[in-house]
């Protein structure tokens, strides 16, 4: 056990030692301040719909002549009041509100044209494509005879909470895996394979230090020097937050998430940074060189950026909770629920000891690879 | 005599890549690189491992220490099995050889300590031999210089002193004065004379004749992975110096005319 806090002891003093691999570990957080902050401008909904879906809409006082062809293209769903209605769209249950003014038929065409209202919710794509859709009909009939939201109403229904869970739980996990792995990347080759292309491994190894403390004590001081960048990223993605959603949320996003929230999503974040700095640092221990091991762990790195982005496609609906037993995309899973404030308890449990059981079988690996000659000496 | 070191019958074989087939000109997929290998070092002795180059000392110096296996035959240090006991032996044991190197990150200071702890070497002991050794060496000017800064010199007597931070009882050399100039090779000879006085054992590796007869007790002259001679210094250079000895055993041996 003493050993394994020497090994630290040692890597973080070689860490700090070095000043170009401090700032290669926290400049993504940096970057991503920068990069998602531009982003913001530029951000828009690109989701796609089920072409058939039929937005479930709430209709007040639509003109005769137009009542048919809202049924035929919405479903049109009762409420008692419209502000029930509204509220129905701010929880999701319905798309859009569109409300005619009582006096559309008389006023249109004249000098005060009708202004149509228009109320939907940003954070919902159905939402979004219902008022897409609306508008797209009215401006067949003809624009210059109404106004559709001209009032100075909200219209967007969505609250920052909606905004910020959707978009967080669509691009975190994609985001952080890509971030930790780099973070993981930037460091395990070099401490490995570096130490073994250098020589300064088969001095260690000439020591009576268990194969296992070895491989412990790298992989625990890996995970910090990888979760540093992790977690000056997620600084970097809290902090650019406001930015990134285009003024609609502000500085206060981050206070949608509470302090359990956030312990979850580093329980996470710690469990896939084991997984990965400790596949990495298998591949680098296999390695000849650092540039072997850089050249080797790339198609992991991708398989990781991977399986975060396929989270996406799961769209907050996991199928089975067997499916947070996936490394790695069982992890992207729990995060992105814990993101849209939809936690499930269960899958978050496994996915981290799916986590855990995959970096303790990696530990063991490791350590036997430092056993081998083959492995640890071939030229 | 304490018998600190034995060696039965060690044996161990490569195999050779198609790049290295063709490096070392030969159609075998096997190199036997140590072959029935057997001798024993005694408490207090400088034993001489003398050869050409690729003749298996390396190979049989790094068996010793633990870092690669055999693949027949046994060692045993102080009584502990290189092959079962490889951590007991691994404390019994310094090695230095130019393969090991230090990181050039840290200083001598630093290395020292961790080399220590690794070791299992106490503190108080540690900061007593430190202070010892380094003062020995010359060590205290540049104990605070980081390794990668160092001349070679430097470099090779931190080496040497971080190899012993465990005061071994068997200390093997692989080519200890290689590379070093006169003055650093003097103080590193001189050390070694110390060790021996001190009853430590010492396996000197080496292909220079000069310092196996300054130095070395015993001889085993290897030629091809194996033991062609086992004696003591004098046995060895009653008729002939050193270094006629060898060649003559070595043509006897290979074939080659010199």
């Amino acid at each position: 056990m003493k050993n394994i806090f020497t090994i630290i002891k040692k890597e973080f003093s070689r860490f700090f030692k070095d000043k170009r691999m401090v700032i290669t570990v926290l400049l993504p957080g940096l970057l991503i301040f920068a990069v998602y902050s531009l982003m913001g401008t530029v951000f828009s909904g690109m989701e796609s719909v089920d072409e058939n879906y039929k937005p479930k809409a709430y209709i007040v006082a639509a003109p005769q002549n137009l009542e048919e062809t809202f049924s035929s293209i919405l479903e049109i769903t009762e409420k008692p009041s419209l502000e029930e209605a509204k509220k129905a769209v701010t929880e999701g249950e319905l798309d859009i509100v569109v409300v005619f003014p009582s006096d559309f038929s008389q006023t249109i065409g004249t000098a005060t044209p009708p202004d149509v209202k228009i109320f939907y919710n940003s954070a919902e794509r159905n939402s979004v494509y219902g008022y897409t859709f609306v508008t797209a009909v009215l401006g067949q009939i003809n624009t210059s005879a109404f106004t559709v939201n001209a009032a100075s109403d909200k219209f967007d229904l969505a609250t920052g909470r909606d905004i910020t869970g959707n978009l967080m739980s669509t691009i975190m996990p994609m985001l952080m895996f890509a971030l930790l792995a780099s973070g993981c990347i930037a460091v395990a080759p070099e401490s490995i394979a570096g130490e073994k292309e250098r020589g300064t491994m088969a001095t260690m190894l000439i020591t009576p230090i268990r194969r296992v403390e070895l491989a412990l004590g790298k992989i625990i001081s890996l995970t910090c020097f990888a979760l540093l960048s992790g977690i000056s990223s997620f600084l970097g993605v809290i902090l650019s937050l406001p930015k990134l959603m285009g003024g609609m949320v502000g500085a206060e996003a981050a206070a949608f998430y509470s302090v359990g929230d956030y312990f979850m999503v580093l329980a996470i974040i710690i469990s896939v940074v084991l997984v990965i700095i400790s596949a990495f640092s298998v591949v680098s221990a296999y390695a000849k060189s650092v540039k072997e091991a850089g050249s080797l762990i790339s198609p992991l790195m991708i398989l990781v950026i991977v399986l975060g982005m396929a989270t996406m496609f799961f769209a907050g609906n996991v199928p089975h909770v067997a499916i947070y037993i996936v490394p790695l995309l069982g992890s992207g899973l729990a995060m992105s629920s814990i993101m849209s404030f939809s936690v499930n308890p269960l899958g978050f449990a496994l996915s981290i000891i799916s986590n855990l059981v995959i970096t303790a079988a990696f530990v063991v690996l490791l350590a036997f690879m430092f056993k081998s000659e083959k492995i640890m000496f071939k030229k | 005599m304490t018998e600190i070191l034995k060696v039965e019958n060690l044996k161990k074989s490569f195999n050779l890549s198609r790049k290295q087939q063709k490096l070392e000109k030969t159609y075998q997929k096997v190199k036997v690189a140590v072959n029935d290998l057997t001798f024993s070092a005694y408490k207090g002795e400088i034993f001489g491992l003398l050869g050409p180059n690729g003749a298996g000392k390396t190979t049989t110096l790094r068996m010793l220490a633990t870092l690669i296996k055999p693949d027949g035959g046994n060692a045993f240090i102080d009584g502990k099995s290189i092959i079962n006991e490889e951590n007991e032996v691994r404390r019994k044991i310094g090695f230095l050889t130019s393969e090991l190197k230090l990181e050039d990150f840290f200083t001598p200071n630093y290395l020292f300590g961790f080399f220590s702890e690794l070791y299992g070497v106490d503190k108080t002991t540690a900061a007593q031999r430190r202070q010892v050794l380094f003062s020995k060496f010359g060590i205290d000017k540049f104990a605070e210089v980081k390794f990668g800064n160092l001349s070679t010199g430097m470099k090779q007597k931190v080496s040497l002193v971080i190899s012993i931070v465990h005061d071994p009882e068997l200390i093997i050399f692989d080519e200890p004065t290689n590379g070093l100039d006169v003055l650093t090779a003097k103080v590193v000879t001189d050390f070694l004379e110390e060790l021996r006085a001190e009853g430590k054992t010492i396996i000197l590796s080496t292909h220079i004749f000069s310092l196996v007869e300054k130095l070395c007790d015993r001889v085993g002259i290897i030629i091809n992975g194996q033991l062609i001679a086992l004696d003591t210094l004098e046995n060895l250079t009653k008729e002939k110096n050193l270094e006629d000895t060898f060649f003559e055993l070595y043509e006897k041996t290979t074939g080659d005319r010199i």
